[in-house]
């Protein structure tokens, strides 16, 4: 499910089934040298994202991705904004980057961390195949998740 | 007399001949714009080509992803990439559409170890036999739906989804 409001009345209808939040968390760089590498991990993250919502529809909601900059204090930004989600309704939350830093942080749930590959340069059949690659990295970590409860 | 024509009968033909021109082209493109949906191109056609020959198909149903190139929504052209699960039934080839009749999910031949020969969807643990029947017992509460399949060339060219035909 998409964070729009067609889906959303589908989950409203549905929470016992929809039970798992996904949130992207990118970050925006500013200067010009790391501008470049920023939209690639952004553009990788959101394909990813992508991909999984379509794999996975049923059972979970994407929320929009959280941007952020290089000045932002990570540490300070998972205790305000990102603690909230602690509270949702959502049984499982997991967080999608490929920012390192967040998997040392404490987080209302799980980070998964994906190395980004650069997609911008690929045709669509190779892309897609890399993502389902990484999406069956990835896979484990939802599913295990998942069985706990 | 009767060879030669008159100064009158000059005037009448040469008004003729432009007067016509002028009304027809006049006329011309009212009708191209009243036939226009005919001469339309029918763009891609209902049937969207894969990959997948018809040969190499056996009753094991195979993963076949294809693209329908350039969709329009509004003023917004893209790639959509689609995928389908084709097998052969006696002759028939049968290509069913991998979302799951619940929530929408993804499923996937044999995606659990626990049931042979059977769809089955990650999200919800949602069973479909290999003709696409929903099996009692999980959450979904219909069959999978069906392609429109054609055979060109060889290849397996598939069109829009129907309700399931084979339950």
């Amino acid at each position: 499910m998409n964070w729009t409001g067609k889906d959303m009345d589908t989950y409203l209808l549905q929470k016992e089934y929809i039970d798992t939040l996904v949130i992207p968390l990118v970050k925006v760089e500013t200067k010009m040298d790391n501008m470049k590498t920023s939209a690639s991990s952004t553009e990788f993250v959101m394909h990813l994202a992508s991909l999984i919502e379509t794999q996975f529809k049923g059972r979970m909601m994407f929320a929009p991705p959280f941007a952020y900059t290089p000045e932002t204090d990570q540490q300070h930004m998972a205790q305000t904004t990102l603690r909230e989600f602690s509270t949702t309704t959502f049984k499982h939350v997991f967080f999608l980057t490929t920012d390192h830093t967040w998997t040392a942080m404490e987080l209302p749930g799980q980070v998964i961390w994906m190395p980004s590959i650069p997609l911008e340069n690929m045709d669509a059949s190779l892309r897609n195949s890399i993502l389902e690659d990484q999406l069956r990295q990835a896979l484990p970590k939802f599913t295990e998740e998942w069985s706990k409860h | 007399m009767s060879s030669k024509v008159s100064r009158r009968q000059f005037l009448s033909y040469t008004l003729m001949g432009v007067g016509g021109f002028m009304v027809s082209a006049t006329l011309m493109p009212m009708v191209r714009f009243a036939v226009d949906p005919v001469l339309q191109p029918k763009g891609e056609g209902d049937f969207i080509p894969t990959p997948q020959k018809v040969d190499e198909l056996t009753e094991t149903p195979v993963r076949v992803d294809f693209t329908i190139k350039d969709r329009k929504d509004g003023w917004y052209k893209s790639d959509v990439s689609n995928t389908a699960w084709v097998y052969k039934e006696g002759d028939t080839v049968i290509a069913l559409s991998p979302v799951c009749k619940h929530l929408g999910c993804t499923v996937n031949w044999e995606g659990d170890e626990k049931h042979k020969n059977e769809f089955f969807c990650p999200c919800h643990n949602g069973r479909y036999e290999k003709n696409g029947k929903n099996i009692p017992g999980s959450p979904p509460l219909g069959p999978l739906d069906e392609y429109v399949v054609e055979v060109v060339d060889g290849y397996v060219h598939l069109g829009k989804t129907v309700p399931n035909t084979l339950v």
